[in-house]
């Protein structure tokens, strides 16, 4: 691979993905973000991070062995021990090593 | 909020970008592409799905357009997080264009949660950016060199990433004032994950969420 194409896409995908992070900045650098904008601004985030969530297990293979028990046992562990104990790192930590635990030994 | 406190808001992001980064170093050596170019595509790219996203295109020798294309169609769902950062980058100083130009999915999701008061945010706001850049550049960098000779087993380490989420995901629910919000998402998110093909369920899936939340703002703000 020559390396000017790889200096070229590296510079194209740098400045196209500042562009997709500054759009919403230079949209509302001027004026006052509206009420239905500071509604989204209120609101968007918990919707985003809910989609995230689903967005992270979208590469599970639902339908082959093991059925995607592991993330679903994942998932469980941390909303369990967030709503009990409510300590993020605790629970991302035994939730992650619940997770790995499982693909590498039982599933 | 001290450097410890904030080093520790950021160890689930550490756990994810370490390893994935170091995945996405191991692939670029596997393009036999000099190690180097992970550090550069992690410094100035810095978006974890659109650099894996740039490896496969090189990998099939796309031309420079369609890269230019299909790295902006799938980071555009950034363009959402900004969108919610506006009033809140809004008194910043100028360092606020290295918050926009780092503000990853995961970046996002901890600068939306974290609690600091408002005249240390700045401040808070570029450490944790600072810190996970790092974090994605030390593991693309280690992956690139040396992903093939390490011994330990971390396979499902990245799994820290989608717990991540579900952890903020309760901690955003509890705050937020609308709850309709949380079930219209959820909703949603399992479509998206089982309908839209994989490479565009985030943007089809935030697309649809910014939706419903405009066309059915009253009934949204109605009820609770």
């Amino acid at each position: 691979m020559e390396n000017s194409y790889i200096i070229g896409s590296i510079a194209v995908a740098a400045i196209l993905t500042y562009v997709t992070r500054i759009i919403p900045f230079l949209l509302f650098r001027t004026r006052e973000p509206s009420p239905l904008i500071k509604y989204i601004e209120l609101n968007m985030p918990l919707m985003i991070m809910v989609i995230l969530v689903f967005y992270a297990l979208k590469d599970v293979k639902w339908d082959v062995y093991p059925y995607g028990l592991a993330e679903i046992i994942g998932v469980c562990v941390a909303i369990a021990l967030h709503v009990k104990f409510k300590n993020a790192l605790l629970s991302i930590f035994i939730a992650t090593l619940t997770y790995m635990f499982l693909i590498q030994k039982v599933l | 909020m001290n450097f410890l406190a904030i080093f520790k808001l950021t160890i689930p992001v550490m756990m994810g970008y370490v390893p994935l980064g170091m995945a996405f170093g191991l692939l670029l050596s596997k393009l036999l592409i000099p190690w180097y170019y992970a550090f550069f595509m992690s410094a100035f790219i810095y978006a974890g799905s659109g650099q894996f996203l740039l490896l496969t295109l090189f990998a099939s020798q796309a031309t420079i357009l369609e890269i230019g294309i299909a790295t902006f169609l799938l980071n555009l769902r950034h363009t959402f997080y900004g969108l919610s950062m506006i009033s809140t980058f809004k008194n910043f100083s100028w360092k606020k264009h290295y918050l926009i130009f780092s503000l990853t999915d995961e970046t996002f999701a901890l600068l939306k949660t974290s609690e600091v008061p408002e005249k240390n945010r700045e401040k808070a706001y570029l450490l944790i950016s600072v810190l996970n850049q790092c974090y994605w550049i030390l593991g693309s960098v280690v992956g690139a060199l040396l992903g093939n000779i390490l011994p330990f087993n971390y396979e499902g380490i990245e799994f820290s990433l989608t717990a991540l989420f579900v952890v903020l995901s309760i901690e955003l629910y509890k705050k937020n004032r609308l709850h309709k919000p949380f079930f219209v998402a959820l909703i949603i998110g399992l479509f998206g994950m089982v309908l839209f093909p994989p490479q565009k369920m985030l943007i089809l899936s935030l697309c649809a969420a910014a939706f419903v939340l405009i066309v059915f703002k009253r009934s949204m703000e109605n009820g609770k």
